[in-house]
């Protein structure tokens, strides 16, 4: 019996992790295999058929909710590797709120469907190598946050003496600051090159040049920047892994206002 | 069932007494060899430092091997008087001691609850027993079951969570902030004897370095070689502090050797990444207003003591749900077995029930052939069929009542007379 493809829709992915999401908090309180193995095809499921709908819709990361959707996608993937490498460690009750709330963002946002034809200004090859540096920026910003996020509640247990095999198991601080490391040093090379190539577009058509004040921009420009304070933190200055864990969670703020604002040219400014 | 465990543990024998009944490996071997043979029994010999206890089946109708044979045969083995024995063995019977290997297997019934090696040691007592051809059909069974019991015991309830050690406690913080230690140096200040053991569990984790410093250059070094490591002057005390990753502090010192402005003053800017101080000096090495889980992590006596009594508080709150488990698999063991006994006599009860009901069917089939039909036919054989099954359904009902109950001899041998089976 074939499905036809047209008919999975968000709530096919949205529930299947919500309900790996479920069970993964069961296995907390209950830890029987069952939980595990359950979550894991709930999460799997809910993998195949996001997939699948942006394999059949393909929608532009150009508007919020395309941008949203592809950016909880390879965290989705991300989800299932950690889960399957890290089996100890309750790896997908971190990963899968942040899959959940991006989803749901996306899934109130609007989906601006005229946007694709005059995507960055219709230069549609280099509007595709932008939005594909953007969203892998995007990516390593959310991991960052997810490895911050991890250190401070792990840090917090430290400063709390609290009994080191008790509760929820997590990563030692040292492996979470090489994650939270390795996520900005991927993400702010792909941010700059997209920056760059967004503001050499900008700049192209004079007659946008009211959006450069535009959320989007603005709120990008910000990111590279509060990147920038954050290299720095980290390689010159040796501050301690809160600051860098905090800045960090700051620095995905940032980033999801910008994802969720509409992009310059999506709002029909573009030739 | 003729099963015994006799034995004494922690709770019936002093520390003295269990090291005189404890057996080496070569005489534990010879201990189940003559068991064995010297009681034509099944026989599994368990000695580990909490317990010396020996598992014996014997025919069903056979003296059971009680507390006196034990003595008898420890003394001997030991050359003990058998009456200094007597009164701190242990005995359990039948279905008791199935449920007490359960129970020991499952660390139900060890000094303390949940701790790791003892199922390892049953299965070490049964391979020996098994090599040694000591085992039979009780054994083989039962001591198997009882090691599935406890690894249920274990994944089914947090009773095995966690570290009891403080040693093992400090390693476990270790672990929370540091993930390679190839990479790490461990600065061990002092040479208490408390730091020796929790130095000898960080040495596991095989750190690149270890310097050790002592207010005694010559202990220093002593420690130094002991544990692979590096003296450093007591002078350099600062210094090592800024390339230490891991502090072990374990002086004898009166006040505190590291107070909290020389630390925040000489120590902390001079140094990047976590340093986590494991200090079990009494009275303390290190301030603990230091201690900001983040820059710097300090444990000390207290906190690890601490997380100890909790986990052992949360393990005892699991023995009531892994008591659960035992008690099932105990019944558990007990269904299979008079099932395993009973079995063969069933078998054969149906099959002298089948034989008479053909040699009473068949000729009247022959008497009336030819007029029934098919249908007919088949209804009588059917009825016949019907009568066996409920004619054998109450003495085979009852013998199963009765295996469980432990008197399925006595019935199956009375079902054997009255039908006249092999």
């Amino acid at each position: 019996m074939s499905v036809p493809l047209q008919n999975v829709t968000h709530a096919c992915f949205g529930l299947s992790y919500l309900l790996a999401f479920g069970l993964e908090l069961a296995r907390l309180r209950w830890p029987r295999p069952a939980f595990r193995f359950a979550g894991l095809a709930f999460g799997a499921a809910g993998l195949v058929a996001h997939t699948l709908y942006l394999v059949v819709h393909h929608p532009t990361p150009a508007t919020p909710y395309g941008a949203l959707l592809a950016v909880a996608w390879v965290l989705a993937v991300f989800y299932l590797y950690g889960t399957l490498h890290h089996t100890r460690q309750a790896w997908a009750v971190f990963v899968l709120p942040l899959v959940l709330g991006l989803l749901a963002l996306a899934f109130v946002s609007p989906a601006t469907p005229d946007a694709a034809p005059t995507w960055l200004a219709g230069n549609r090859f280099w509007g595709a190598v932008h939005g594909v540096l953007l969203i892998l920026a995007a990516v390593g910003v959310s991991v960052g946050f997810l490895a911050s996020v991890m250190y401070l509640i792990q840090a917090n247990r430290l400063r709390a003496k609290a009994p080191p095999l008790g509760g929820v198991r997590m990563l030692s601080l040292e492996r979470l600051e090489a994650m939270n490391r390795r996520a900005v040093n991927w993400a702010f090379p792909f941010l700059t090159l997209g920056l760059v190539l967004g503001v050499l577009f900008l700049g192209q058509y004079h007659d946008l040049a009211g959006n450069w004040l535009s959320l989007k921009v603005v709120g990008t420009a910000g990111l590279w920047l509060v990147f920038l304070v954050l290299l720095y933190l980290r390689y010159a200055a040796h501050v301690p892994g809160r600051r860098l864990a905090l800045l960090t969670v700051a620095a995905f703020g940032l980033m999801v206002v910008v994802l969720a604002a509409p992009h310059p040219f999506a709002q029909g400014a573009g030739p | 069932m003729n099963l015994r465990s006799v034995g004494c543990n922690f709770r019936t024998a002093t520390v003295g007494l269990r090291e005189k009944l404890a057996f080496d490996a070569a005489r534990l071997e010879r201990a189940v060899s003559e068991l064995a043979a010297r009681f034509g029994c099944e026989a599994v010999v368990l000695g580990t430092c909490n317990r010396v206890e020996l598992y014996v089946a014997r025919g069903v109708g056979e003296r059971p091997f009680d507390a006196g044979l034990a003595a008898e045969f420890l003394g001997e083995a030991h050359g003990l008087p058998a009456e200094v024995i007597l009164p701190h063995l242990d005995e359990h019977a039948d279905a008791d001691a199935v449920r007490h290997l359960c129970r020991v297997a499952a660390s139900l019934d060890s000094l303390i609850v949940g701790e790791g090696q003892i199922a390892g040691q049953v299965r070490q007592a049964f391979e020996l027993a098994r090599k040694l051809g000591t085992t039979g059909p009780l054994l083989n069974t039962l001591v198997p079951h009882a090691l599935r019991t406890a690894k249920r015991v274990r994944t089914e309830t947090g009773i095995s969570q966690g570290h009891v050690s403080v040693s093992s406690v400090a390693v476990d913080y270790v672990r929370q902030v540091f993930d390679h230690f190839g990479d790490k140096t461990v600065l061990v200040i002092g040479a208490g004897k408390m730091g020796r053991l929790t130095l000898k569990h960080l040495r596991e984790l095989r750190p690149g370095r270890i310097l050790v410093t002592n207010r005694s250059p010559q202990k220093a070094v002593e420690v130094a070689a002991d544990c692979g490591g590096k003296p450093v002057p007591w002078e350099q005390l600062d210094d090592a502090l800024v390339q230490a990753d891991i502090v072990l502090s374990t002086t004898g010192a009166p006040e505190p050797v590291v107070p909290r402005k020389r630390f925040e003053e000489r120590v902390l800017p001079r140094r990047s990444g976590t340093l986590v101080v494991l200090d079990i000096a009494v009275p303390r090495d290190f301030d603990p207003a230091v201690h900001d889980g983040d820059r710097v992590c300090v444990f000390n006596i207290d906190d690890l003591t601490r997380v100890r009594e909790q986990t052992l508080s949360e393990r005892r709150r699991h023995v009531a749900p892994a008591e659960a488990i035992v008690e099932a698999e105990v019944r558990r063991f007990a269904e299979d077995w008079s099932r395993r006994k009973s079995g063969p006599v069933i078998g054969q009860l149906h099959a002298e029930a089948s034989k008479l009901r053909t040699e009473v069917l068949t000729p009247l089939l022959a008497k009336l052939n030819g007029k029934l039909s098919p249908e007919e036919k088949k209804a009588v054989e059917y009825a016949f069929q019907l009568y066996q099954n409920k004619l054998l359904h109450g003495p085979i009902a009852a013998l199963q009542e009765a295996s469980r109950q432990g008197e399925g001899p006595t019935l199956m041998e009375a079902i054997k007379r009255f039908w006249g089976l092999g």
